[in-house]
């Protein structure tokens, strides 16, 4: 059972000296925190160290959090900066992030198989496949506007750029979704949406 | 803003300004192209709305936590040591030089040549004839523990810096 104090009430608990807090608050965070890590490094098990990685690196510099914006913000920027050093280390360079031929190579593999099965995969099934096959950029943008609750200033703070290029990258990203499902469902798209 | 999907989307996230809101509200109304387009985005935004979040393995938090005490129990000695005793054995050492400082210069007694100084200790703080002490076995000694003493850091050291590379 999840602990009903507020983010900042937990984090003074913790600061005080009360793991239990910081468990609660872990707890309160994770899923969303998994599913960040996960749009970056596309299997499971790195998305866990990331997320993993996350919340000690927050653990660690919890007294440096000046509260100005929401605990969540700041921890979705540490997600952000985590995932981006985890990808270069597995030597993924910053162009092959940004190029999208790497993830189309995903998207081929799988689309035959999806347009023979649609009729069985739900509404979720679709969307989320279509997802991590776009770019890590793109995926953690639409994740944080629609999963994350996150406005575009918030995520301007999280992704470190402005909020009018967020907007830009926004659109984008919903573009290239909607292309995604479109191709992967063909011409179940139209009865999707 | 240029195109029809990038003024629509503006619309349905609120973010488009009131003078836009109003000329795009008029279209939807009027326009077949802005109203199907519309509601061909709406509906995806609804979609993109109902995602759902992955479920991290079972055992995550307590991983977390784990992972946090492990980082605790390996902090090291001087890092876990509380500052305020380091400050009061230090206060301690730099009062009592700073006594015996005072002593020592209260106890100097200049004569008219400054050559001539003498300083007159009180008999309780007169130093032991250390000749009497230092015979050959001892020095002996004391230079063979200075050697094993300095093997040992050495060693100590090597060990340290070949962990690190493997690291």
């Amino acid at each position: 059972m999840q602990s009903k104090l507020s983010d900042i009430e937990l984090i003074e608990q913790t600061l005080a000296g009360n793991q239990a807090a910081y468990a609660d608050l872990v707890k309160r965070h994770q899923r969303f925190v998994f599913t960040l890590a996960l749009r970056f490094a596309k299997n499971r098990e790195d998305a866990e160290e990331i997320a993993q990685d996350c919340f000690i690196k927050a653990y660690r510099s919890l007294s440096a959090f000046q509260r100005q914006s929401k605990f969540s913000t700041w921890l979705y920027s540490i997600v952000y900066t985590t995932a981006m050093t985890f990808l270069r280390k597995k030597r993924v360079d910053t162009d092959s992030i940004d190029d999208e031929n790497t993830y189309i190579q995903l998207e081929n593999s799988s689309s035959s198989h999806d347009v023979n099965s649609a009729e069985n995969k739900s509404r979720s099934y679709y969307l989320n496949q279509a997802i991590t096959q776009l770019m890590p950029d793109d995926a953690a943008i639409i994740t944080l506007f629609y999963m994350g609750e996150q406005s575009l200033d918030e995520i301007s703070k999280t992704l470190g750029i402005e909020a009018n290029t967020v907007k830009v990258k926004l659109f984008r990203a919903r573009q290239r979704l909607k292309e995604k499902l479109e191709h992967n469902l063909k011409h179940e798209v139209k009865e999707l949406i | 803003m240029n195109t029809i999907e990038e003024k629509l989307w503006n619309y349905i996230d609120g973010t488009c300004s009131d003078e836009d809101r109003k000329a795009i509200d008029i279209l939807i109304a009027q326009d077949e192209v802005y109203r199907r387009k519309y509601e061909e985005l709406l509906a995806l935004n609804q979609e993109f709305s109902k995602m759902e979040l992955d479920e991290p393995p079972m055992a995550f938090t307590y991983n977390v936590m784990e992972a946090i005490r492990a980082e605790h129990a390996k902090q090291p000695l001087k890092a876990g040591i509380n500052k305020r005793i380091i400050k009061v054995i230090s206060g301690f050492f730099i009062v009592s030089i700073a006594l015996m400082l005072i002593l020592a210069i209260s106890n100097v007694h200049l004569g008219n040549s400054s050559a001539n100084i003498s300083v007159h200790l009180p008999d309780s703080l007169r130093l032991p004839d250390i000749k009497n002490y230092l015979s050959k076995p001892v020095l002996e000694g004391f230079l063979f523990f200075d050697i094993v003493l300095g093997l040992f850091l050495f060693d100590a050291w090597l060990r340290r810096k070949s962990v690190s590379k493997h690291v």
